[in-house]
């Protein structure tokens, strides 16, 4: 700003003091090239792909969540954290296609093509997560392990082979590839490893991992039950293998199992599309939309078409209004179905998703979709998958939200608070929910952000 | 005996609705309402003054020789009241606004006029949905969230597509519903809650922060976009900072170019008041095609009153919301017969639900 003294009046001791200043007067427009000097910022090149992340949230102490600081906190000041009420983000150095949560245990597998296909972390007492070797001691395993640690598969080709899926059970998991067959691990006391049993095997710090023998063709479906395992092959027929009390193995008998076997009874020549068990009873869902059920039915899971409380064989499930159903999921004690136009029906016992007052049905019934977002502003929003954990249902709709309902055991539906849920409710996660796995007391969503 | 003023007067009674320019202030749109009102009605001939006995010293008459003077009685108009001498009649209409809109933004802005105002009172108690549309623009920054303010920021766009966009929406609306069933402050555990929330009839009653009930993205054309919102207890900035929400939810930086409310209840702006129209004649006929309306929101508002129950009145004012709502989108996607906005469902007896 230049202060330019002027004299205007040439007489000596008297001057008229002019003074121009360079700044432009006020109320005149600042000139355009002024305006845009400011710098444009970019924070998202044009190119950019979605991020795809992992989110958990539920019972902490097991190390089924996979942030150690939960269990063991990194400075004094911090106390332990034993619930995770909201979906809090788990830092994986590879891309996660599929988890599965089993009871107090987490798998989380990435299909690639490198060495470490496979992590898992939470109970490892039966070595459902393999061998994990301790820091001092290399014949010791961990029993708890607190943080996403790799699973070593013994592929004959492990730089060409790639993970499609995971399941896991009470003890024991499978692991599904794509050239190699199906791999277990765990506690095999019921066969449910699809070996041999052995009388007082010790199950801690095994490094056995048992590739399953014994299928006509590839496998291309796993389902871990409780105590037993289910296995889906090309050819579209279901074996099973593991314990049989409650029929849950459908083999017609109520003994274990130790090797995998075909499902007869009414599945036998049916084209089946998705086996789904968690607890004690079994679905499955055939390619023209049918629904086979057979286990435990002493919640009313399978009373539609039989009174006794175990079916040893596979019946068909003679409900009606369903509509083509495209996906099943089984509970402890409550069943799901997804049908083609996205409505989702409930049966057994538990909380149903329809309010406090109906506790069991051995009909399906029908959620409303209002629930879902379906609204004036949002007619067509369908549910795209549904899962049961133990307790509690959860379902994903196409617009990449998760409805959650059911009773919250330990926090697993991470509505942020301790209460159960009587109808679905929406769980804040930052993105577009893509999967989710479902265990006892905790979750995993699969998750990819919007920008 | 009525003048054609009072008459006037008395038809000023009522709601109705206006459609307030940009720029302007709420109460300047008010004043001028008033003082158009009452230039009609003090503009309306005064009433034949009335003729008083007076006694005045007048000439005696005829004969020119007398020069004295008689007090003779005559009837000769009192300036009593002559509008000269008292003023114009009427110097004050009570005028009052609904719920207000900021100089930015434009759009229907509900007036009621005499014992109209009382109806406003109910309607503003009541939680009637507004719906707005709100004009967006990315790639800047501002300090006041609008488009002429000072410039803090500005960003690439050219990443954003409109489905991305529609996607941030999708997340926002989820957040919003899960809000409006918080705030009801209703136990979530009953069976009743449950039935509530099946019908969609759970939303807060009392004091709720501002929740979108719909949201959804009507023109897309980088870097402009126009978003059509449905909101409950929202101010017009709280929906520009909507806007640059949405910006940064995209990674990028968005200012809001206008808001425009087209909706306030069951109040439309096909049939708000333009200002060519701020007349007594057209306000005398936007409140009778208004009548049913303020009516109904009269009744609704006493009944809510005696019943003493806040849930049936709340009830019913959600009827009222949810038959907008569903006139509203009838009319958008079929070509019905009848629903119009002043249709409200009828009154629902206490003791259900």
């Amino acid at each position: 700003m230049a202060l330019v003294n002027m004299r205007s009046c040439g007489r000596p001791g008297f001057h008229l003091c002019l003074r121009a200043y360079a700044t432009r007067p006020i109320g005149s427009p600042r000139k355009r090239e002024q305006q845009d000097d400011t710098p444009v910022f970019q924070y998202v090149g044009q190119h950019r792909k979605p991020q795809e992340k992992v989110f958990v949230w539920g019972f902490s102490y097991t190390g089924a969540l996979g942030i150690p600081s939960f269990v063991v906190p990194d400075s004094g000041r911090k106390k332990p954290r034993k619930y995770q009420l909201t979906p809090y983000r788990l830092d994986t150095e590879q891309k996660i296609s599929s988890a599965a949560c089993g009871y107090g245990f987490t798998l989380l597998a990435c299909n690639t093509k490198d060495l470490t296909k496979l992590w898992g972390m939470g109970l490892n007492k039966d070595s459902q997560l393999g061998f994990q070797r301790t820091q001092h001691d290399r014949n010791k395993s961990y029993e708890y392990v607190l943080e996403p640690s790799p699973v070593s598969l013994p592929l004959l080709n492990p730089q060409e082979t790639r993970v499609l899926q995971v399941s896991c059970g009470r003890a024991h998991s499978l692991v599904l590839t794509d050239s190699e067959g199906v791999f277990s691990m765990g506690n095999n006391a019921y066969g449910q490893c699809g070996r041999k049993i052995v009388e007082d095997e010790v199950y801690s710090g095994s490094h056995l991992v048992h590739k399953i023998e014994g299928f006509d063709s590839r496998v291309t479906q796993v389902a871990c039950g409780q105590d037993h395992s289910l296995f889906l092959t090309e050819t579209e027929t279901v074996y099973a293998c593991g314990w049989g009390a409650d029929g849950q193995t459908g083999l017609g008998h109520h003994n274990k199992t130790p090797c995998p076997v075909p499902v007869g009874g009414d599945l036998a020549g049916v084209k089946v599309q998705q086996v789904t068990t968690y607890g004690d009873c079994s679905l499955a869902v055939s390619t023209d939309g049918q629904v086979f059920g057979w286990g435990n039915s002493e919640y009313l899971q399978l009373a539609s078409v039989t009174e006794a409380t175990q079916i040893s064989s596979p019946r068909l499930l003679p409900l009606r209004g369903l509509g083509r159903v495209r996906q099943a999921a089984c509970g402890g004690t409550q069943v799901a179905v997804l049908n083609e136009e996205g409505d989702v029906f409930v049966w057994g016992f538990g909380i149903l998703g329809k309010g406090p007052k109906l506790s069991e049905s051995a009909v399906p019934e029908r959620v409303p979709a209002t629930f879902f977002g379906r609204s004036e502003f949002n007619p067509s929003v369908k549910v795209s998958s549904i899962r049961c954990g133990l307790n509690h249902f959860a379902a994903v709709t196409d617009r990449g939200e998760l409805f959650v309902w059911g009773k919250n055991v330990r926090g697993c539906l991470g509505i942020g608070k301790h209460d159960d849920q009587y109808f679905p409710w929406r769980v804040t996660v930052p993105g577009h929910v893509k999967d989710v796995a479902c265990g006892v007391d905790h979750m995993v969503a699969l998750v990819k952000s919007i920008i | 005996m009525t003048t054609q003023a009072v008459r006037l007067f008395r038809r000023m009674d009522g709601l109705f609705a206006v459609y307030k320019p940009q720029g302007v202030h709420w109460k300047l749109v008010r004043d001028t309402i008033e003082s158009n009102l009452l230039k009609e009605l003090n503009s309306c001939p005064p009433p034949a003054p009335q003729l008083a006995v007076k006694f005045q010293l007048l000439s005696s008459g005829a004969n020119n020789g007398s020069k004295d003077l008689i007090l003779s009685p005559s009837m000769l108009p009192s300036l009593a009241d002559h509008p000269l001498v008292t003023g114009p009649q009427f110097h004050k209409v009570h005028v009052g606004v609904g719920h207000r809109l900021d100089a930015f933004s434009s759009g229907v802005l509900v007036l009621g006029v005499g014992k109209g105002n009382g109806v406003l009172e109910h309607l503003c108690r009541s939680h009637v949905t507004r719906d707005y549309t709100l004009e967006g623009e990315f790639g800047r920054a501002t300090n006041d969230f609008s488009h002429t303010t000072r410039v803090i920021e500005k960003t690439t766009y050219d990443h954003v597509t409109q489905d991305k966009l529609e996607k941030v929406l999708a997340m926002i609306q989820g957040a919003n519903q899960k809000a409006l069933i918080t705030y009801s402050q209703m136990d979530l555990r009953t069976q009743e809650a449950y039935e509530l929330a099946v019908k969609g009839l759970l939303y807060p009653h009392g004091k709720s922060p501002p929740i979108l009930t719909g949201l959804r993205c009507i023109h897309f054309n980088p870097p402009h976009f126009t978003l059509e919102v449905q909101c409950v207890n929202e101010t017009q900035k709280y929906l520009r900072k909507l806007i640059h929400e949405v910006g940064l939810e995209l990674r990028t930086s968005a200012v809001c170019s206008g808001v425009r409310r087209t909706r306030d209840g069951p109040f439309k702006a096909e049939n708000a008041l333009t200002r060519q129209h701020w007349t007594a004649d057209c306000i005398i006929q936007a409140i009778a095609h208004f009548r049913k309306t303020t009516r109904k929101i009269r009744k609704s508002g006493m009944h809510g009153q005696t019943a003493g129950q806040l849930n049936s009145s709340t009830k019913i004012q959600e009827q009222i919301r949810s038959q907008i709502g569903q006139s509203d989108q009838s009319q958008e996607h079929v070509e019905l017969s009848s629903p119009t906005s002043d249709k409200i469902v009828d009154r629902v007896t206490p003791g259900t639900g």
